[in-house]
């Protein structure tokens, strides 16, 4: 994927290298290091600077696996490409911890510092030591509230849209039922419902397009619960049955409760209408090549990576976060934040303005799978496992 | 001995009555006016959430739904009766429900094809599966109650700890993903159209079910002639074996007017060429494997709990301490038994929840314990020690999910459900407490 898209950009001659395997000496490392040709062929000014650039990464949680397979390789990749050096500290749950691991990784030498902070107010000591130390500091996909820092993460609203606009494509009209998260947590009540209203879904619903048939907030599911979504859903199947409607769409907010309207379908035998989800959790992604939910939004954490290693290449040459901009070509054009490349003013939920580079959700659906199996997010093996050859998406062929 | 089958209740239609006067029993028939009680509470929450739903609730199809989600908290609930009985609790429970469903899930997709090279869907590798998963329950249910009985450390704080770290230990099994796909066949166990026994069997076994009671009633009284004991008069013989087959044959016929979706039953005609009548075909789904497993298992705790040693002393044992170890009982052993027990009925209640899910997430059995608590306190379990039925508890399952299916089914959000469901559990309890200090 990474070679493909690089070559697209570099030309035939790098497509002739790419496929070869090999190459002349000047093309070679080209081929090779793909994400570091380009920041450093783009950005000149970073490529010189880089020469001294030490990045040093905080992890709040390496245990969680996301991190250390995704995030962590993409950044350290990205930053040794542009010819900077990367350090980094796990602080495993301790807000103690990570802050002798940020001074830890001063004293070592560290120009720029991205920060996933256990707890966004505990981080503040430490971030108020790099400031006095002028190191930047980028809050990476955990927002800390300090209007110095650049933040790097997704667009939470955009998943809601994204959930709703493939499903509403899919069925304009009829009858759907919500799915949604935890009443206590602002994703599940507010922001995601916020996603999908943009999306079209209350246009379509007061212009009595849409009905919904659970009540016109939908159902809340304690703690995202499977088994909890899964008991509300059979409940809902069986009053729409008792009603004599029929359920044309679902709408879950994410793939936990997605996974158990799957598992109230097929109990019910009920088939399988359109249904969303979100996380790119390996189950879902095996439900989607089954036909048993039509999209999963994924964050790609290989992209949030590399956004995040350029990001810090670039401050080490220049720390002025405001007119700070990401490499051309490095990412993902569907990821890119779509905003542009250059960071651009956030207001935090507490009013403060921070510089930001807000990448957008991959909506997956049977065609694009490909996509999941790139990112390395799941294996061709885990996605396409109990896929009928038949009528197996592209990318279980 | 007296004192302690003195507390032992027992339901007057499933199983034989007891030997001695039993408290709690009132009237010539001895039906126990608790239970009756709470199935007409239960019949009472039913009939209005139908009422309130606009008469569409009580159908066969939405009552096996409700039944089968009640399932897991019922048969985990009647183990819960003996452990508080003997005045301890587990609540490890839900954990060890998740531990055990995620091992479940992961050998049959991960370590049984890996490890054991065994082919995927291999037959028969659900019952090792079953096997290794009740192991597992064993084993923690027995090293938890070796805590509580040998060292001494007070049940609240064992099984406390058992919720946390077992609940940890979950999230390594799985490295935190959810897991789906498993065996087909293990698939069944979580009671869908298919995973039911069909209509004949369901009548085949209402005939077994009928015959048990008529003859359980005619040994008893024969038994009751033999010692000595005082009998019922014969309308009260008479008229118990009707209702208890009246009941048996009713929840029979209305399983069977549950009928396969018609997807399926298009499917079904076609891939065996059977050309469906005007109207369509009608496929009775039966009872469902889930509410099989829930009767058997409440027949064998019944039967463990008033026809065994075992019962007696978890009893005697509740009723007063001292004096059941002065009798010579061995306590300490009794004790880590109703945790072993605890822990092979959660890897039961753990196959349906993953069976029902195809697999297992990290969130499975969440909040069990509280459910199963509510259940057998509801269903008439006293924390005092000493008095507690094993069908009561199933009816308090009931009791619990009927309030959450209802509320589902007429569209009343989570929120609303905990709060009514807080509600009941205090009226019941404070109801209980009430009737009890009236009639002592």
């Amino acid at each position: 994927m990474d070679i493909r898209k690089v070559a697209s950009l570099l030309g035939a001659t790098a497509i002739l290298v790419a496929a070869c395997g090999g190459g002349t000496a000047t093309t070679a490392p080209a081929a090779s290091v793909p994400a570091a040709s380009v920041p450093a062929a783009s950005a000149p000014a970073g490529s010189v600077a880089a020469t001294d650039c030490t990045v040093g990464v905080s992890w709040n949680n390496f245990q969680q696996p996301r991190w250390a397979a995704h995030d962590q390789p993409n950044i350290k990749s990205t930053v040794e490409a542009g010819g900077g050096k990367y350090i980094d500290k796990d602080a495993n749950l301790s807000n103690e911890q990570q802050l002798t691991d940020v001074d830890t990784l001063i004293s070592q030498g560290a120009k720029v510092l991205i920060l996933l902070a256990q707890d966004n107010k505990a981080i503040l000591p430490a971030l108020q030591k790099a400031k006095d130390a002028g190191i930047p500091v980028i809050a990476y996909d955990r927002l800390i509230e300090d209007p110095s820092i650049l933040y790097i993460t997704f667009d939470n609203v955009l998943v809601g849209k994204a959930e709703a606009a493939a499903v509403l494509a899919k069925v304009p009209e009829g009858n759907y039922v919500l799915i949604k998260g935890d009443p206590g947590d602002p994703n599940a009540a507010t922001f995601l419902p916020q996603g999908w209203d943009e999306a079209g879904l209350k246009t379509a619903v007061d212009g009595g397009k849409i009905k919904i048939l659970n009540g016109p907030d939908g159902t809340f599911t304690d703690a995202w619960k499977t088994e909890k979504a899964q008991q509300n859903m059979e409940a809902i199947i069986d009053k729409a049955v008792a009603d004599g409607n029929k359920i044309d769409a679902i709408l879950a907010e994410n793939d936990s409760t997605a996974l158990g309207v799957v598992a109230a379908l097929t109990a019910k035998n009920y088939g399988f209408p359109p249904l969303s989800g979100q996380d790119g959790d390996p189950a879902n992604l095996n439900n989607v090549a089954l036909g048993k939910q039509y999209v999963d939004v994924f964050k790609n954490a290989n992209e949030l990576g590399k956004a995040a290693g350029a990001a810090a290449l670039a401050l080490c040459a220049n720390p002025d976060m405001a007119s700070l901009t990401l490499p051309d070509g490095l990412m993902d054009p569907t990821v890119a934040p779509s905003a542009g490349l250059a960071a651009k003013a956030f207001t935090t939920p507490n009013g403060t303005s921070v510089q930001s580079f807000i990448l957008q959700p991959t909506p997956l659906t049977a065609e694009n799978l490909q996509t999941a199996i790139d990112a390395k997010q799941i294996t061709k093996e885990d996605l396409c496992k109990g896929v009928d050859a038949a009528t197996a998406p592209a990318a279980c062929k | 001995m007296t004192n302690v089958a003195d507390a032992t209740p027992v339901s007057g239609q499933v199983q034989p009555p007891a030997r001695t006067s039993i408290r709690g029993l009132i009237g010539q028939t001895e039906i126990d006016l608790r239970l009756f009680g709470m199935l007409v509470a239960l019949a009472a929450i039913l009939l209005v959430f139908h009422v309130l739903s606009g008469g569409k609730l009580i159908q066969p199809a939405n009552m096996v739904t409700m039944s089968v989600q009640a399932s897991g908290i019922a048969i985990i609930a009647t183990g819960m009766v003996l452990v508080i009985v003997s005045r301890n609790i587990d609540l490890s429970v839900g954990s060890l429900v998740g531990f055990i469903a995620m091992s479940y899930a992961l050998l049959m997709t991960d370590w049984f094809p890996r490890v054991f090279g065994l082919a995927p869907a291999t037959p028969f590798e659900w019952v090792l599966a079953v096997a290794i998963g009740v192991a597992i329950g064993a084993a923690f249910g027995g090293l938890q109650g070796f805590l509580i009985a040998y060292v001494g450390i007070p049940s609240f704080i064992v099984t406390l700890g058992g919720l946390l770290s077992i609940r940890g230990l979950v999230w390594y099994l799985s490295q935190g993903a959810a897991v789906s796909g498993i065996d087909p066949t293990f698939v069944l166990i979580g009671g869908s159209a298919q995973g039911s026994v069909g209509g004949e069997l369901t009548w085949a076994l209402a005939a077994v079910g009928c015959i048990a009671i008529v003859g359980l009633l005619v040994s008893g009284r024969r038994q009751r002639r033999r010692f000595g004991f005082p009998v019922r008069p014969m309308w009260a013989e008479v008229l118990l074996s009707v209702i208890g087959c009246l009941a048996v044959l009713g929840i029979a016929a209305f399983a069977n007017a549950n009928y396969w979706p018609k997807g399926l039953t298009d499917r079904y005609a076609l891939e065996h060429g059977i050309t469906q009548p005007p109207g369509g075909l009608h496929i009775s789904t039966g009872l469902p494997f889930p509410i099989l497993l829930l009767i058997c298992v409440t027949l064998v705790m019944t039967w463990l709990s008033t026809r065994r040693r075992f019962g007696r002393y978890v009893y005697a044992y509740g009723g007063n301490p001292d004096a059941a170890e002065l009798a010579g009982i061995n306590t300490r052993w009794t004790i880590l038994k109703t945790y072993v027990l605890m822990g092979i009925l959660c890897a039961i209640a753990a196959a349906i929840a993953a069976a029902r899910l195809n697999g297992s997430t990290l969130d499975i059995g969440t909040n069990y314990e509280l459910y199963v608590i509510a259940a057998a306190v509801v269903g008439g379990t006293s924390f005092a020690g000493g008095i507690g039925s094993i069908p009561g508890a199933v009816v308090g399952a009931f009791v619990m999910a009927s309030l959450n299916y209802g509320l589902s089914f007429i569209g009343v959000n989570s929120p609303g459900q905990n709060v009514v469901n807080g509600i009941v559990l205090i009226l019941a309890v404070g109801f209980d407490t009430i009737n009890r200090r009236r009639g002592s």
